[in-house]
């Protein structure tokens, strides 16, 4: 395991959000510098007004026994994971261009975001590190 | 001037899920200092191999992980890299 790890978190459906939650608290109990750059669709997790997360519609019959499931395990919700990876340092971006795009200004999200920065400034951060795209 | 005692932190994490146990391990180690022995009881299976993965990343030392009361229970010595 390198010293850093990067994240890409580019799905907006609601069962990728809990590999986020739990890698990033993961990887920060570690000791692990974590950098999650958030893009695309994923956005849409976090926005300060919250917005419902869809299941991909092939799972969408599995999602009540999912969640009933999470629940009986007492797994935290993933922003609550991703908050607890925060206190041990990790740090979230925003896409800048993606954020353009939807129309999200800085101000727009809640906080968990830290910044909104370019692909390259992130790129940079990631240097070295091992990636992953969810 | 004696050195600080060495302290004996006991964490409970049980009903936590994964990775609960081994965030809760790393902030007590936050505030723990060379020697000191942490116990973490949890009951998420996971932990069995969190520990050592963590005690390797963080060069502290595995004493034991044994089963007790429907809990697993980690014992490590924290022992700080030197600069």
């Amino acid at each position: 395991m390198a010293g850093k790890l990067a994240i890409v978190m580019f799905s907006g459906t609601a069962d990728k959000f809990i590999p986020l939650g739990v890698l990033s608290q993961a990887a920060a109990a570690l000791g692990v510098e974590v950098d999650v750059f958030v893009t695309g669709f994923a956005l849409r997790g976090f926005t300060k007004k919250k917005q419902d997360l869809p299941f991909p519609s092939e799972f969408a019959g599995a999602a009540p026994a999912l969640a009933q499931g999470l629940k009986a395990n007492k797994v935290p919700p993933w922003d609550e994971m991703l908050s607890r990876a925060k206190e041990l340092g990790a740090k979230v971006y925003a896409c800048s261009m993606m954020s353009s795009v939807m129309g999200l200004k800085k101000e727009d999200f809640g906080g968990l975001v830290d910044d909104v920065v370019g692909a390259a400034t992130f790129l940079q951060k990631a240097e070295g590190g091992q990636t992953l795209f969810i | 001037m004696p050195p600080e005692a060495e302290t004996h932190r006991r964490i409970d994490s049980r009903g936590e899920a994964c990775p609960g146990p081994i965030t809760d391990l790393a902030l007590a180690y936050r505030r723990a200092k060379d020697g000191d022995v942490l116990e973490l009881w949890a009951t998420d299976p996971g932990v069995r191999s969190d520990v050592r993965a963590w005690a390797e990343r963080t060069g502290s030392e595995l004493l034991s992980v044994e089963d007790r009361d429907g809990a697993i229970v980690s014992v490590l010595r924290v022992r700080r890299r030197r600069p």
